[in-house]
């Protein structure tokens, strides 16, 4: 008895734990998906409506429908007045509710016909803020592809100047390895933003500055470190005699590094990839003192901070920049412990 | 009343797997008990939950004739080495052995006469300031030792704690084992799957399978009457012989047959025997039982010869399998005809139950 | 059998691997730590002077920067360390769901501080969600009536020591997971009869935690330690998204405002030369545990 007890303490222990983290970022979720109206409402809903209820009279005097909406509080408050025409146009930029004018006066007209108050159900397109959110920002996608792209540099600098770096280290005899080590380790702890405000001039004078290569530069300073450390391990790690029974059944020393050695260190050079996106994904201090016209997605997010009725929006942009980092580091889990060794 | 009573354990992992079924033992004062068995056995399992690190799903353990289940480890006045030694590495060995006595509060003069005492026990004397990454695996051993007995232990566990040791090392810490525990006569179990390490340190074995005890005895009882074909088996190097043998009663005489052997049994047999006319059953013999000379009963031929300097161990072919046995005839040689004769020290089992019936 | 020397052509040599790493950060690493340090010691109008290191020590901010900076990471740091080590323990067994529950703890380790900033911008204003759980549960209701709050907690209005613990806060649902993991793996790594003897011979769970685990795991936790407290006292995008520049001033936050709101020289350098102080504190800490982890690990492999 007394176990199951424990046991039951202990998961809820777990959950409370669990919940606790993750309910920011369904509160984000949430907002992403919640429309301009029911932004304001308190207390904020955890999960998203899908629909809203709805009232509609018409108002003879004045030739025109007048609608209510159901906030959290299940209250019937008025919103806005007009021809199915012109409210169409509001449901979709308050609401969130896509309805061309013909459907809505369909639901609506027995109001004018009969003269009562008629309830209306109206469903959202849950989705609507994601596309908004291209609209209200000018300039997102052009920060989406900026994003990507300084990513991929990264990528591509961090992965060549530092695998090569590694595989010197792990299989080569050079001199001064322990001295490579302690630059790596360095580089790899160097604050990068303190870095950045002199490294503009230098930037600025190769014509990089505001550019998404010149980012990539920064980025790669702690990453070609990084990427040297663990694709080192892994190439000490690979068995030299399999690499050499290679050869000795003939295969030429070119053919054993693509058909031996690279299958083997792939993993390796996946996860210093993935590290490489992330941190050039997730900046925005480095870009923000390094571009001018040239945004980033996170810093475009960063600077729609205090724009008043857009949240809704910013939320729909930070699960776009989320989502491709939350993917990136389940896969790279594993090696976590490896970003310092 | 014993000193020590394992009273009905159990233990079962999941709600399904059962490690250990049931283990009944008594245990006197001074006694130095081994469980030997193969891995996954559940001998570990039952020392572990002596040990009070593993819960005890059913039965009962006593100490002094006090229960101790509920107790904590560290209340249960036992001490331990461990397979790895856990030879804490980030404390000298002064500090590994004192641990347990700053614990238990002891003025610091008393600690270190304590420490200096088991130190000379275990010949760690000069190594009291290194720290165990500066031993070698025989030291760490010693150290092991050195902070299990400083605690003067109401029972003394020690689960396979040489089986890290490479071969020469492990016979000469045996040794040193035994001195110890006839020296301090502490109470102790032993956990190892290495029989020999069992028959040269028990004062009794326990042999343990799939969660039940196969047998509880001396070395000697264990080694020349084993209750069950598991524990003939399971014991000797090289292990017994088995032979499938029809009984035949024929007047006064008791036969067994077997495809290219028959022999009368010994006196003593004879009654027992006589139920299983016409019935199979099993013969074991240890690879010593066998002479060979020119009067023996089977004939056969040596296939493979192994020197073992005092002894030669040979292979040869009875009833269409290969056997081992042990002779001091140095000289044979391979492709040797041979005739191999049974002393009387055979032992005979049910082949249904496994048990042994004399 | 001796080896046949021949003479290789320069670019077949290994060095010809080291190479491009070594060009780029002297370009890039090194050129502008060089030209950061000849900035900060030349005048406006060219010649040698310390004006620029006199200036930021009047700064009236620079005293408050760094008091937060440090009184930031050092708080975050202890705790997130005592809630991971904590956390870890106890989720450092095989649960039903283990692999879940790491899963779930893992996702704000993944989100990039700009998003952080945003949830939490929008988290903590007046009808935020922060405040919605806290209504909705009945946890203000019991704020009110024991007398500690009055109504809505206005959380942006929070300054000084308080603000920097509501930041401490947020860094810590961030972070906690990715230290928590670290030191997850070190116990995991652990021989389990390392505490189990420490438990037979007499040591409570709790002097076992402290005495042989914590020891023990040093390295990784020192290592963790340190991945943090670089983290933390270059800490500032939260601090601006949350409370704005210029109200909770951190050294890092100081290199962005002067480069970003001056447009003078003085002021260009004002910024580098935060920029070489946080470089300093940060290699500093660095040094400090690197030596520290040395220590650590003496006598032991």
């Amino acid at each position: 008895m007394n176990y199951k007890v424990k046991k039951a303490l202990f998961y809820i222990f777990i959950f409370g734990v669990g919940f606790m983290f993750i309910i920011p970022l369904m509160y984000l979720t949430t907002t992403s998906l919640t429309s301009r109206v029911e932004i304001n409402d308190f207390p904020r809903p955890m999960f998203p409506s899908l629909s809203h209820e709805t009232q509609w009279e018409w108002d003879e005097a004045n030739n025109r429908y007048t609608f209510y909406w159901e906030n959290n509080s299940e209250e019937y408050i008025p919103l806005n007045y007009g021809d199915p025409e012109y409210l169409s146009e509001y449901l979709d930029a308050y609401l969130n509710v896509s309805i061309t004018p013909d459907e809505l006066e369909d639901k609506i007209e027995s109001a004018r016909l009969d003269g009562e108050i008629v309830d209306v159900r109206l469903s959202k397109s849950l989705f609507r803020n994601y596309g908004k959110f291209f609209d209200v920002f000018s300039g997102a996608e052009d920060a989406f592809v900026n994003s990507v792209k300084a990513a991929v540099y990264t990528i591509i600098l961090s992965l060549s100047i530092g695998g090569s770096l590694g595989f010197a280290i792990a299989r080569t005899n050079i001199k001064g390895k322990d001295a490579i080590g302690i630059g790596a380790l360095i580089v790899r702890m160097f604050p990068t933003i303190a870095i950045s405000v002199s490294a503009a001039v230098l930037l600025i004078n190769f014509g990089l500055f505001d550019s998404m290569f010149g980012l990539a530069i920064v980025y790669s300073i702690p990453n070609i470190g990084l990427t040297a450390w663990i694709t080192r391990g892994i190439f000490m790690g690979v068995n030299k005699e399999l690499e050499e029974a290679s050869l000795v059944f003939g295969a030429s020393k070119l053919q054993t590094f693509y058909k031996i050695t690279l299958p083997l260190v792939l993993p390796a050079f996946a996860a210093s990839s993935m590290y490489a996106f992330i941190t050039a994904w997730n900046d925005t201090g480095v870009a923000l003192l390094l571009t001018n016209k040239n945004e980033t997605l996170s810093l475009l997010l960063y600077s729609s901070i205090g724009g008043a009725g857009s949240v809704q929006y910013a939320a729909a942009g930070s699960l776009l920049l989320i989502i491709p980092a939350l993917v990136f580091t389940f896969f790279l889990r594993k090696y976590i412990n490896q970003l310092w060794g | 009343m014993s000193y020590i009573k394992l009273e009905n354990l159990r233990k079962v992992y999941n709600k399904t797997i059962e490690a250990v079924k049931r283990f009944d033992l008594e245990i006197d004062k001074g006694e130095f008990i081994v469980f030997l068995g193969p891995s996954g056995c559940g001998k570990s399992t039952t020392m572990r939950m002596i040990a009070g690190l593993e819960t005890v799903t059913g039965g009962d353990i006593f100490i002094d004739g006090e229960s101790i289940i509920n107790l904590e480890p560290r209340d249960r006045g036992i001490s331990m080495i461990f397979q790895s030694y856990a030879v804490w590495p980030h404390m000298t060995v002064f500090d590994n052995v004192a641990y347990a006595l700053k614990l238990r509060k002891l003025p610091k003069e008393q600690i270190k006469k304590i420490v200096d005492e088991v130190a000379v026990i275990c010949d760690i004397k000069e190594h009291l300031e290194r720290y165990p990454s500066q031993l070698s695996g025989g030291q760490r051993q010693r150290v092991a030792v050195a902070r299990a007995i400083a605690v003067k232990p109401k029972l003394f566990l020690m689960d396979e704690p040489l089986s890290n040791l490479d071969a020469k090392l492990r016979v000469s810490m045996r040794t040193d084992l035994k001195r110890i525990h006839q020296d301090l006569g502490s109470t102790s179990i032993f956990v190892t799957h290495d029989q020999s390490e069992a028959l040269s340190l028990a004062d009794r074995i326990v042999v343990m399978n799939q969660g039940v005890i196969e047998q509880i005895g001396t070395p000697n009882e264990i080694y020349h009457t084993p209750e069950s074909m598991f524990v003939a088996q399971f014991i000797g190097s090289p292990p017994a012989n088995f032979f499938d043998v029809t009984v035949l009663v024929k007047g006064d005489k008791v036969m067994l047959s077997a495809k290219s052997f028959e022999f009368s049994v010994k006196k003593e047999l004879e009654k027992k025997l006589k139920e299983y006319d016409g019935k199979q059953i099993v013969l074991a013999a240890r690879p010593e039982n066998f002479t060979v000379d020119k009067t023996g009963l089977i004939e056969t031929e040596i296939i493979i010869v192994e020197p073992q300097g005092s002894h030669i161990v040979i292979n040869v072919e009875v009833d269409g399998k290969e056997i081992k046995v042990v002779t001091d005839k140095l000289d044979l040689q391979v492709g040797q005809k041979i005739k191999l004769g049974l002393t009387d020290k055979y032992i005979v089992f049910d082949k249904d139950t496994t048990n042994r019936i004399y | 059998m001796d080896k046949i020397k021949t003479r290789k052509p320069f670019w077949k040599s290994p060095y010809m691997l080291v190479l491009p790493a070594l060009i780029f950060y002297l370009i890039f690493w090194a050129g502008p730590v060089f030209s950061a340090v000849k900035e900060v010691f030349t005048s406006v109008d060219g010649g040698f002077s310390f004006e620029t290191i006199f200036f930021l020590f009047e700064d009236d901010k620079f005293l408050p920067a760094l008091g937060n900076t440090l009184l930031f990471a050092i708080v975050s740091i202890v705790l997130q360390f005592l809630l991971a080590l904590a956390l870890a323990l106890f989720i450092n067994r095989n649960f039903k769901g283990s692999s879940f529950f790491l899963f779930l703890m893992m996702i704000p380790m993944a989100i990039p501080i700009a998003a952080v900033g945003i949830i939490w911008d929008t988290g903590l204003t007046e009808s935020g969600w922060f405040n919605s759980i806290l209504s909705v549960t009945g946890i203000q209701w019991f704020l009110d009536t024991i007398g500690i709050t009055d109504g809505a907690i206005l959380w942006k209005g929070a300054t000084g020591f308080k603000a920097i613990m509501l930041l401490v806060l947020i860094d810590t649902w961030t972070v906690l997971p990715s230290v928590m993991i670290i030191i997850l793996a070190g116990l995991q790594n652990l021989n389990k009869e390392y505490s189990e003897a420490a438990l037979v011979f007499g040591a409570t769970r709790f002097q076992t935690v402290k005495h042989i685990i914590v020891p023990i795991i040093k390295p990784t936790i020192i290592t963790a330690l340190l991945l943090r407290i670089i983290s933390g006292v270059q800490v500032w995008l939260i601090a601006v998204m949350v409370f704005d520049f210029d109200t909770v001033p951190f050294l890092v936050e100081r290199i962005v405002y002067y480069n970003k709101f001056f447009y003078t020289d003085e002021y260009f350098k004002l910024s580098v030369a935060y920029s070489i102080f946080v470089m300093m504190l940060v290699m500093t800490i660095a040094t400090i545990f690197l030596s520290a982890n040395k220590k650590a690990e003496r006598g032991r492999t």
